[in-house]
């Protein structure tokens, strides 16, 4: 079974495709099979980064089923050992997947056989974008040292909070248990949803425990990126301390990836940024990121709980 | 899981119950540093308000524990409500390491009475003084207290039974609020007393709090 993870964050633009793509890059250089799938279906542009101009194939050919199984859509790329699932659609292909859809892919993600997947998660924080990134074995969360990132940072931890605990309450437990909640607390709950699992566990401890133990499964992790010299180097740690300290969720930091014009360059010859220019700081950066996420990563067998639970 | 304002002042500063001076004022520091005004971290995490209260619990908790006296009251206080071990304490770590027997124990044995629940919980309900106190909407201290007085129990005898020190007991006892520190503990306290009296720990505990929102 394959070891999954997800690229995320809630704000656009802060180097998520950027950092899957050469992550998935790194990871098939070291000998492990990679598919990179990307699920920004809006603006999927993930082939780019990787040097591939116009995929054939997409993952829209598997959800209108033009293609029978989600494995006849994967691309090889350029790169040895590194696979791609394309989300480019065209015009004609809605972004906005049903329920159904996006259960049927979740599930044939969670079928494929690699080494590696890395999901490329899109903006915001819809419920579908969330529940690409909880699919995952590893969560990764991309920010900039701005404060309008980390605020995406937080927003989307907060709905992923609730998103977890409605999904293992379902429904109408959800509902009653969070209008209990609101009644006893007012707009706190919403702010921290601490308060939410915790009026859970005193009005029903056996659901309480149950939700605890999931939320427990989540294993946030956290890479800063384009940081700049004059940035506060601690700042990862510190938003990680936060989210243990105030939410109890596991976090840990990845490490920091500086700023560079290079990267710019890269993209805009449509080249592999770690291919182009490897001994760069941002280069060596990615390789320590890499390095960490694996052995922070290693005793983790991949068990995909969120779509058994 | 602790809800943040219900952790002590040693959770708050993620710090071990025996360790000495510097390591408190190294905590204080790193979780000063996390929480200030300009800290990027915390960004939109907090209200402006909820940051405020949170600097100003982490400095009492700091002021307290820095200070070897009121560290060691609320040790002790900490002990009776059971949050901490006695054995586990800074004071008792650095002093007395470790006695087999226990030579040094405070408790008289003659004084600790052996009170039966049941009987007590006869009384009480048999007590209109006490039912009428019971179905009020708003319960102070004084009112506590006067459920212990028609029980024929004394304030020594509920300290000795709870490990609370007397003196918190009386404050509460006292509605004596400016004395005293943050409701977690007035709460946490006043549900050992009512504990021990066998009574209703909801409908006093709901009372209370009730008379002290009304005071602010
Ligand atoms: N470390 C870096 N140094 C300099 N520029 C960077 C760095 N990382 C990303 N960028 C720049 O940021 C731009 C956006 O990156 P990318 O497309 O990976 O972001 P994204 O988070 O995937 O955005 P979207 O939310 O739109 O999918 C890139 O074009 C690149 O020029
Ligand atoms: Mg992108």
């Amino acid at each position: 079974m394959s070891q999954i993870w997800s690229i995320g964050g809630g704000k656009g633009g802060t180097g998520k495709s950027f950092i899957a793509g050469n992550l998935g890059i790194l990871l098939a250089k070291e000998g492990y099979k990679t598919l990179l799938i990307d699920v920004d279906f809006g603006a999927a542009n993930l082939h780019t980064i990787i040097g591939i101009s116009k995929p054939e194939r997409s993952i829209s050919d598997f959800l209108n089923r033009r293609l029978a199984t989600l494995d006849e859509t994967v691309l090889p790329t350029p790169i040895p050992n590194l696979y791609l699932i394309s989300g480019a659609m065209n015009n004609l292909d809605i972004a906005n997947l049903t329920h159904q859809q996006k259960i049927k892919l979740l599930r044939n993600i969670a079928r494929l056989s690699y080494d590696y997947i890395l999901l490329d998660i899109g903006a915001g924080t819809s419920f579908n974008t969330i529940d690409y990134f909880m699919i995952a074995d590893s969560g990764i969360f991309v920010t900039t040292p701005e404060p309008t990132s980390i605020e995406n940072v937080y927003r989307f931890i907060r709905s992923a909070y609730f998103r977890k605990i409605h999904h293992v309450l379902k429904a109408h437990d959800f509902r009653t248990l969070a209008d209990e909640a609101e009644r006893q607390n007012g707009n706190a709950t919403v702010s921290n949803p601490e308060i939410l699992l915790h009026v859970i566990k005193e009005l029903d401890p056996e659901k309480g425990d149950i939700v605890e133990k999931a939320l427990r499964t989540l294993d946030f992790k956290l890479i800063l990126n384009q940081v700049r010299k004059q940035d506060n180097p601690n700042i990862g740690e510190l938003i990680c301390k936060i989210i243990e300290r105030h939410l109890a969720l596991k976090m840990s930091f990845i490490g920091n990836l500086s700023f560079d014009d290079h990267v710019h360059n890269s993209v805009c010859k449509k080249l592999p940024f770690v291919d182009l220019y490897p001994y760069t700081r941002t280069a060596l950066d990615l390789r320590e990121c890499c390095k960490n996420h694996l052995s922070i990563n290693k005793d983790k067998t991949s068990v995909q709980q969120y779509l058994t639970a | 899981m602790k809800l943040y304002q219900e952790k002590n002042n040693y959770e708050l500063l993620e710090i071990h119950p025996d360790v000495a001076p510097t390591e408190i004022r190294h905590a204080y520091k790193i979780l000063f540093d996390l929480y200030q005004d300009e800290s990027i971290a915390t960004y939109s995490f907090f209200s402006e308000k909820e940051r405020k209260e949170i600097l100003s619990s982490l400095e009492k908790a700091y002021l307290t524990l820095i200070d070897p006296e009121s560290r060691k009251l609320y040790d002790r206080d900490l002990v009776g409500l059971g949050g901490l071990e006695e054995e586990r304490t800074y004071s008792n770590h650095k002093k007395n390491p470790s006695s087999i027997y226990d030579f040094k124990k405070t408790h008289v044995q003659g004084l600790v009475t052996i009170r039966d629940p049941e009987e007590l919980k006869y009384r009480a309900s048999q007590n209109p003084v006490i039912q009428n106190i019971l179905d009020q909407d708003t319960i102070t201290g004084r009112d506590v207290k006067k459920i212990r007085t028609e029980l024929k129990i004394t304030l020594e005898e509920i300290a000795e039974a709870t490990k609370v020190r007397i003196e918190m007991l009386r404050i509460i006892e006292e509605d004596n609020q400016e004395l005293f520190l943050p409701m977690v503990y007035m709460t946490g306290f006043l549900k050992s007393y009512v504990r021990y009296l066998q009574l209703d720990e909801v409908v006093i505990l709901d009372g209370f709090i009730k008379y002290i929102d009304k005071g602010k």
